[in-house]
């Protein structure tokens, strides 16, 4: 139901492209440990702590022009689909309030309306290191679309679409989030916008995910909480143990 | 409470644990009067399925009493005796709308796993892993269902505790194999594997319609409960050649409709090169599941026919004879159950008197005894068709 996408446009000139690969496989291979261990924590977190110690290790230019050309298509674009049970008004309407988006967006602390087009963004990246961008509507087709981008000096920067289109045989609506990201402007060492530069499909993935679970049945299913021979040993034991794998 | 808790490959312990509780809205928290085990829980005790992990409860066929609900559960009370169906349905979702329950989008908190293996994930499973979800099961006191409004069932008058305890899972996987196998008056249905699932299976066979069903299996007590019990003719594979004596008993066209409860870890009987080769891949995990059953089932279906694959798999399968199945036009149905469809109409059928599944139970222990019973239930001792724990 739920697909994400990599697009490949072209990044000339960007910064950090050979980390962020190395980031994505190290991620990757982290995730994969993670779930071979039955490490659900590992599998979700290896890819963050990853990173936050890749950020700084800067590989020089001439190393990445000369080993690495054609990774410098890297994809900045990344596209989610989902399928949801309600129709399009419905989902417009709940998208449009911006209290709704923080259950959707986990890391999204808070969102100051500043005027009818443009609006502050406080979220957090991590080790709750504060991640903040302004963001202005471009375009808003009622129940059909909405577009944005984020203003200069944003820590994120970014342009997002979210479309909703009548899924056919009555199946209700079929919802696309995509996100052109664009690398810190200048100099390579932006912790956070590298995260943001890894994990961009999973978001977009895990946000339409929680956005059919929110409107077809109300709720998250969890298993936050339940009983398991692991809780005996104490909840921060268990946290450790499932990070350690 | 106490739970059985699996706590690596082969190693279960009856822990103490702490008590569930409402998590959501719709959750019911269940006092557990009987729980069953399941073959297909012999594929994660034994670490065929990769995503366990230390401390989980297991159990998912189970009978008990609602002591607590949450404020949008409706239709369920305090003190009703329910069966909850094994795979969790959200009751919203397009597919649950189109009682296709296992297909549920929702009811699985933890659907990464399958997504990155199978392409798309499936429902939640009441204890049977993460990669289907990570419910805790019900081999405990007590357990919590999501979505209770969806996946409990009150059991009528009646219809007895060990009756009613097998239509979380076995009954209706039965059940619907025989559905999915299309069945028409004077069909033939040929079903391997005589456990509590084949069992179902042929029973059901004969409630759809068929004119004779054959079971195929290699313990002599769940043969003989093939015959006595659901009437069906048996076939030692250990003994005869499947292929010839089918065809011997079908006029050479092969079954019409061939129905596999046995799953990932079949053995293949005559067959010892192959047996080895599979054997060998599995260890070596190079092969998740070993199809010998499948290929048999492909070898020996008439031509046209249905083959229903209610066994369990959860990977790759290789030296699938594809070309057979191509050139025969043999038609393939598979799936978890989609129990909530069907309760109703089986709780019916045993008040009817139309079905007794209570026969599967043959042993009834104590919770404290469940590692031991799963150890006879895995080499099918005393002749153990289903051990229930009363805990």
């Amino acid at each position: 139901m739920i697909r994400g996408r990599d697009g490949g446009r072209r990044m000339e000139g960007s910064a950090g492209t050979l980390e962020r690969w190395a980031a994505i496989l190290g991620g990757t291979a982290v995730g994969f440990a993670g779930a071979r261990r039955g490490s659900w924590a590992l599998a979700a977190l290896g890819g963050g702590l990853f990173l936050a110690g890749a950020a700084g290790v800067p590989l020089s230019s001439p190393l990445r022009q000369a080993a690495l050309p054609a990774l410098r298509r890297e994809p900045t674009t990344t596209q989610a689909n989902v399928t949801i049970a309600v129709p399009a008004d419905k989902l417009f309407r709940h998208w449009r309030n911006v209290r709704h988006l923080a259950a959707l967006f986990p890391h999204l602390d808070a969102v100051e309306i500043l005027s009818d087009t443009e609006s502050r963004w406080k979220a957090h990246g991590p080790g709750g290191v504060p991640v903040v961008w302004n963001s202005r509507l471009d375009k808003v087709r009622e129940n059909e679309l909405i577009t944005w981008h984020t203003l200069e000096g944003a820590d994120l920067p970014h342009r997002g679409t979210v479309l909703f289109r009548p899924a056919p045989g009555g199946r209700g609506t079929e919802v696309s989030l995509t996100l052109a990201y664009h690398p810190p402007g200048g100099a390579g060492g932006n912790a956070v916008s590298r995260l943001f530069g890894t994990a961009p499909e999973q978001q977009a993935r895990e946000a339409l995910r929680r956005l059919k679970r929110i409107m077809e049945v109300g709720e998250l299913p969890t298993i936050d909480g339940q009983p398991s021979g692991r809780a005996e040993r104490g909840r921060v034991t268990s946290k450790l143990r499932e990070v350690m794998g | 409470m106490r739970a059985l808790c699996w706590n690596g490959v082969n190693d279960l312990r009856v822990e103490r644990v702490p008590d569930p509780t409402i998590l959501g809205p719709q959750d019911a928290i269940i006092k557990v009067n009987l729980s069953s085990v399941c073959g297909s829980d012999l594929h994660l005790i034994g670490g065929y399925v990769p995503t366990m992990r230390a401390g989980d409860i297991i159990g998912h066929e189970f009978l008990g009493e609602v002591v607590e609900k949450g404020p949008e559960v409706m239709r369920l009370n305090r003190g009703d005796r329910v069966i909850t169906v094994s795979i969790i349905g959200c009751g919203k979702c397009w597919h649950c709308q189109h009682e296709e329950f296992s297909l549920c989008d929702n009811s699985n908190p933890q659907p990464a796993f399958e997504e990155m293996a199978y392409g798309h994930c499936t429902a939640g499973i009441v204890g049977y892993s993460h990669a289907f979800g990570g419910y805790a099961g019900s081999h405990a006191e007590y357990i919590r269902v999501p979505f209770a409004d969806t996946n409990c069932f009150r059991v009528p008058e009646g219809v007895t505790d060990e009756q009613a305890v097998f239509v979380s899972d076995a009954v209706p996987t039965g059940y619907m194999a025989a559905d999915m196998g299309n069945i028409k008056p004077g069909d033939v249905v040929a079903v391997w594997g005589c456990g509590g699932v084949g069992q179902m299976a042929m029973k059901s066979a004969f409630l759809m319609g068929a004119e004779r069903v054959i079971g195929i299996d290699r313990f002599p007590d769940r043969l003989r409960a093939a015959q006595m019990k659901a009437g069906a003719e048996t076939l030692d594979y250990s003994r005869v050649d499947i292929y010839d004596a089918l065809l011997a008993m079908t006029g050479g066209r092969g079954p019409d409709v061939c129905i596999d409860a046995v799953g990932m870890e079949a053995d293949s009987g005559a067959s010892g090169i192959e047996d080895l080769y599979d054997r060998g891949k599995q260890a070596l995990r190079l092969e998740n599941d070993r199809p010998a059953v499948l290929r048999q089932m492909i070898q020996c279906c008439r031509k046209g026919g249905t083959l229903s694959i209610v066994g369990v798999y959860g990977g790759l399968i290789d030296k699938f004879p594809m070309g057979a199945a191509m050139n025969k036009a043999l038609t393939f149905r598979m799936g978890q159950q989609h129990g909530q469809r069907y309760v109703k109409r089986l709780f019916e059928h045993i008040e009817k008197g139309d079905l007794d599944p209570a026969y599967l139970l043959t042993h009834k222990w104590a919770l404290d005894d469940a590692p031991q019973g799963y150890r006879m239930f895995k080499e099918k001792a005393d002749d153990c068709m289903r051990v229930v724990f009363a805990p």
